[in-house]
């Protein structure tokens, strides 16, 4: 308890996620409306936001630094954990995502990437006098491979591109050299012609074609990306009002409370709660930004800035889908989307910041 | 101390960087969809959204005088099964069992015979502002040809099962229609039993109705799908193409004022097309005007039953299968009766006429479909002398006191001779005339005009049409003709039916351009006793007795009285048109009239039968010679005397004193005028007054 009153405990922060995941809550609670076998999901996603809140304060009492010493064990067990689901997960929605605890469906992938991130800070930051070596990267990369290919099998095409691109962030910041930048870019795109050819599922080729040319795009797969532009387009300054969105409310949208979530933010609440809803996570972007500025060694540092590009590229895709500026992944929105797993996974990443914060450079005058 | 940080922490300005980029492309294309194009979404999800959904307007009514329904609308069920609504398979079951328990349920009520269902019951959509009607006798109606109802309609179990497949494919909300026309009490059974028929659905579809059915067929036409060629018409005055409308008689005629306006509401539906709430004010529909008839069903239904007797009894030469009675009030034209048999059940289109009852009616060769009334071309025969009567008085040709007639030639006998025109002194080669008198072996003699009308003498008439050379001057064929189209003949009435047909007042012209002969001083003998080339329709020929009886007014004949809206205010009052008034002077009609009076009241009248007590009738008979050959020999048929057959004509008016009720009766092939047709028109004239005390009658 000493930690919540402790002057260097992060409130802004835990505002804006508290801020952020309330809000999340509302609109799930839109989304839902009128659905009766579904009318308990916004209740047990605040409860989900409980249980998070008490994770986030458990992983923030932690010393980060001791995370050091379990980070590859970690990442172990969450590979193991993701070799089993391959093996008895239950199939939902044609992948294997899903793990059955009781009642709920637990998300293995989702913590993964809090594993990577500690495992690739920890790899990072006690090699950044090696930087110069080209080793030191392709050694990083490797460390991925793992966590990447198990979660693309599942098959989950959007966690796994977030996997690489949570890694690609923490090595730019931890001093990637710009020559092995442009190598691992050519490489890059030299590996992504195969790739694409023997690698993707149609599903997935069928998405990306759709967002570069929509006419193409089969009929079925246009429509939720076309109910959601429609429900956003028709938000105007103010919106529908809440509960009153009728792309939302008649149920023209689909998938409404998890992939679509911002489309009825944005029809409901209109271009002010929409762009309220960025606002936040722009500062709460700029303040983990802040928090890793001032972390007190290189660990923190690149556990906070991994922490951020997890968040940012979901903003991004996920917000770009809905505004058809991104393709159709199923990333859920921070913080906003339905879902436990996803929820839980945000909420001990900012708990781990928190834990940076706690203990960050002292620059105060308390010795 | 920022200056001794290490240098991957300058890194992190990338990442800001990277966050305010994204936050700037995630508002800007936000801004773009909202306020640059937002508008259009709008559009695009109240498209998605929201319906427009047509309500139907009722019909108009129609209303004989007395305000007895002739016309009306009710329900007829569907049964509709919507597949998203079918119960889930109880546990255990196979997939599927649900719909079937609910399917067996269905089509076992659906295929029960109706005679066990108890007794009929007649419920109409009640019509709030319906003036009091009375109670409906169980009317007998005209023998109509037996021709079997629409069958109610329920799809094959396997076809409804794979229906309902594909629409659990596509949209599980749109209703798949499985039944129509059901039966009422089916349809009541399936209202009970909705517990047990989730899914099922009970659709309520007006159509028409029509209590009096063939008795008044020919006046109110029946209603059927906009034909393919008037589709852009109807649909540029907001008609569905679906959409029923009147097709003949008064049902077409008055169209525009039965069909009210339908009106539009708004529904907001769901993504499934389900509706849940209706948005705005809705375009209420207004309802068709109703039409109140002149026409009075008692007499209707007298006319149709003793003409339909009449036909009945008639056997032989003169076996009868076709006639008409048409009954006018002289004072304003409005028509008290039309009938026309044979006629048919108006009834078999309601439901939208079978193949095979379309096929019958059609091949029937006395053409139940064709209203002779107003389309059927007969020769008038004695009943035109009326007009040929006044024509005479007003040119001054005859004097109500000038005697013309039979036995000048010496002969008395009901014929005279007419001598050939180039050879006039060899007898050998005259053309004899005769009276239809002359087979009873008597002539009339000298006569006047109220002798001649009386007794219907024909040579009175061929000498006043057509003269008698060296003796005397006849109108000839030029006035005659002129006074026939006076009196209305050879154009048409105007009455509100389609179909109605000109007739024909012939001259020397036409007999030259159809003939290619002269008209001859013979021709003009014919014609003055309504024979030879005239052709007119019943109801022509009761419109000109109209206008003799009001001394000089003929009026258009008319079938609506006035329309009402739907709260029973009249919107179009009745208003007489006055086709023309003759040129000849009333005093002179007066003689023609009194003629007319002879032939009923005098003791060697013509038309002795159709006294009425209390009532002073006047009429005139007709025989009227045509020519059929139904046994195909090429030659007209004659009966074992050598006579042609004949149409039975009478028309009449009473009471002689301000007539209030003209009445012509016409049967086909009948025989004799006097003994087949005036007995029916005695009938009419009895139920008139029995209906309506003249204040006149006693005088």
């Amino acid at each position: 308890m000493r930690l919540l009153f402790s002057r260097r405990f992060d409130w802004y922060l835990l505002t804006l996620v508290l801020l952020l995941s309330v809000f999340g809550v509302i609109m799930i609670a839109s989304a839902l409306s009128g659905n009766e076998v579904l009318a308990s999901w916004p209740w047990r996603q605040a409860g989900f936001l409980g249980l998070g809140l008490v994770l986030l304060f458990i992983t923030a009492a932690v010393d980060y630094r001791l995370l050091a010493t379990v980070a590859y064990p970690l990442y172990l067990l969450l590979l193991a954990f993701l070799v089993v689901i391959a093996v008895i997960g239950t199939v939902a929605g044609g992948a294997q995502r899903w793990l059955t605890l009781g009642e709920f469906l637990l998300q293995p992938s989702e913590l993964t990437k809090i594993a990577v991130i500690i495992a690739l800070a920890h790899y990072l930051s006690t090699r950044k006098e090696r930087m110069e070596s080209i080793l030191t990267p392709i050694g990083a990369l490797l460390l991925l491979v793992p966590a990447v290919v198990l979660i693309y099998l599942q098959p989950s095409l959007g966690t796994a591109l977030s996997v690489l691109v949570i890694g690609s962030a923490m090595l730019v910041v931890s001093g990637l050299r710009v020559r092995h930048a442009l190598l691992f870019g050519g490489a890059g795109l030299a590996a992504a012609i195969p790739a694409w050819r023997f690698l993707l599922e149609d599903y997935m080729k069928n998405r990306v074609l759709m967002f570069l040319n929509p006419s193409q795009a089969a009929a079925a797969d246009r429509y939720n990306v076309e109910q959601a532009i429609i429900g956003i387009g028709s938000g105007g300054w103010w919106g529908r009002g809440l509960f009153r969105g009728s792309q939302n409310q008649l149920h023209f949208l689909r998938v409404r409370h998890t992939d679509f979530i911002f489309s009825v933010t944005a029809e409901e609440l209109g271009f002010v709660g929409a762009v309220l809803l960025i606002a936040l996570f722009a500062l709460l972007l700029f303040r983990l930004v802040h928090i890793a500025s001032v972390a007190r060694d290189t660990f923190g540092m690149l556990i906070v800035t991994g922490v951020t590009a997890m968040i940012l590229f979901q903003l991004l895709v996920n917000i770009g889908m809905n505004l058809s500026i991104m393709p159709v992944t199923g990333i859920p929105l921070p913080f906003i989307s339905y879902g436990g797993s996803a929820l839980w996974t945000m909420l001990i990443g900012v708990g781990l910041c928190e834990s940076v914060m706690l203990r960050h450079k002292k620059i105060g005058f308390d010795a | 101390m920022r200056g001794a940080r290490q240098p991957e922490y300058g890194r992190l300005q990338l990442l800001r960087g990277l966050i305010l980029l994204v936050v700037i492309v995630l508002i800007g294309r936000l801004w773009q969809l909202q306020m640059i194009t937002g508008e259009q979404y709008r559009l695009l999800a109240d498209r998605n959204r929201l319906r427009q959904v047509d309500v139907t307007a009722p019909r108009g009514v129609i209303y004989d005088r007395n305000g007895e329904i002739l016309a009306r609308n009710r329900p007829s069920f569907s049964v509709v099964v919507i597949p998203g609504d079918l119960p889930k398979e109880p546990e255990g079951q196979p997939e599927g069992a649900g719909d079937a328990i609910v399917l067996d349920r269905l089509l076992a009520i659906l295929s029960r015979p109706v005679e066990d269902l108890g007794a009929t019951l007649e419920t109409p959509v009640p019509t709030p502002t319906a003036p009091p009607a009375r109670a409906t006798q169980a009317t007998p109606t005209p023998s109509v040809m037996a021709i079997p109802e629409r069958q109610p309609w329920v799809m094959p179990r396997a076809e409804i099962e794979e229906k309902i497949e594909l629409g659990r494919l596509g949209g599980a909300y749109q209703s798949i229609t499985v039944a129509r026309h059901i039966e009422e009490e089916t349809a009541f059974l399936i209202a009970e039993d909705t517990v047990n028929l989730e899914g099922i659905q009970l659709v309520l579809e007006p159509i028409r109705d029509y209590p009096s059915g063939a008795l008044t067929s020919h006046i109110i036409g029946y209603m059927g799908h906009i034909p393919e060629t008037e589709l852009e018409e109807y649909e540029a005055k907001g008609y569905e193409q679906n959409d029923q409308v009147g097709l003949t008689a008064l049902e077409a005629a008055f169209e525009d004022a039965l069909y009210g306006k339908p009106g539009r509401q708004t529904i907001e539906v769901d993504v499934h097309g389900r509706r849940v709430r209706t948005v705005g004010e809705p375009d209420a529909a207004v309802p068709g005007h109703n039409l109140v008839l002149s026409i009075d069903m008692n007499l209707q239904q007298v006319a149709t039953e003793s003409l339909q007797e009449t036909l009945d009894a008639s056997s032989g030469f003169t076996k009868a299968t076709q006639g008409v009675v048409v009954a006018i009030d002289p004072r304003d034209g409005k028509m008290l009766a039309l009938v026309n048999l044979p006629s048919y059940d108006n009834n078999l289109f309601t439901k939208g006429i079978t193949t095979e009852a379309w096929a019958a009616l059609t091949s029937d060769t006395d053409l139940p479909l064709f209203n002779r009334a107003i389309s059927g071309r007969f020769p008038p025969g004695s009943i035109f002398k009326i007009i040929v009567s006044a024509a005479g008085l007003e040119e001054g040709v005859i004097t109500p006191r000038t005697r013309l007639g039979d036995g000048f030639d010496g002969s008395n006998d009901g014929v005279i001779w007419l001598p050939n025109e180039y050879a006039p002194w060899d007898r050998s080669l005259a053309q004899s005339f005769v009276s239809w008198n002359a087979k009873y072996g008597y002539g009339h003699g000298m006569i006047t005009v109220r002798d001649a009308l009386a007794v219907s003498d024909d040579i009175f008439f061929y000498e006043l049409g057509g003269g008698y050379p060296n003796r005397y001057t006849g109108l000839g064929s030029k006035k005659i003709g002129e006074y026939a189209r006076i009196f209305g003949l050879g154009e048409v009435t105007g009455i509100e039916l389609a179909g109605e047909v000109d007739g024909l007042v012939p001259d020397s012209r036409w007999k030259r351009l159809n003939y290619a002969e002269n008209w001859l001083t013979g021709d003009t003998y014919n014609m003055s006793i309504g024979q030879g080339y005239v052709l007119a329709t019943p109801l022509q020929m009761a419109n000109a007795t109209a206008a003799i009886a009001n001394r000089g007014y003929l009026w258009k004949p008319q079938l609506v009285d006035h329309i009402t809206d739907d709260q029973g205010n009249v919107v179009r009052p009745f208003e007489a048109v006055l086709l023309r008034q003759t040129p000849v002077d009333p005093s002179l009609l007066d003689v023609v009239r009194e003629g007319m009076y002879g032939a009923v009241n005098w003791s060697n009248g013509t038309a002795v039968r159709v006294r009425v007590p209390g009532v002073i009738v006047a009429g005139k008979t007709g025989t009227a010679e045509f020519a059929r050959d139904n046994n195909k020999d090429g030659q007209p048929d004659r009966d074992d005397k050598g006579n042609l057959p004949t149409h039975a004509w009478f028309t009449a008016f009473a009471p002689y004193v301000n007539p209030e009720i003209v009445v012509t009766v016409f049967v086909a092939n009948g025989g004799e005028g006097s003994s087949v047709a005036a007995p029916i028109a005695t009938k009419i004239l009895q139920a008139y007054f029995e209906e309506n005390p003249s204040a006149e009658a006693g005088k």
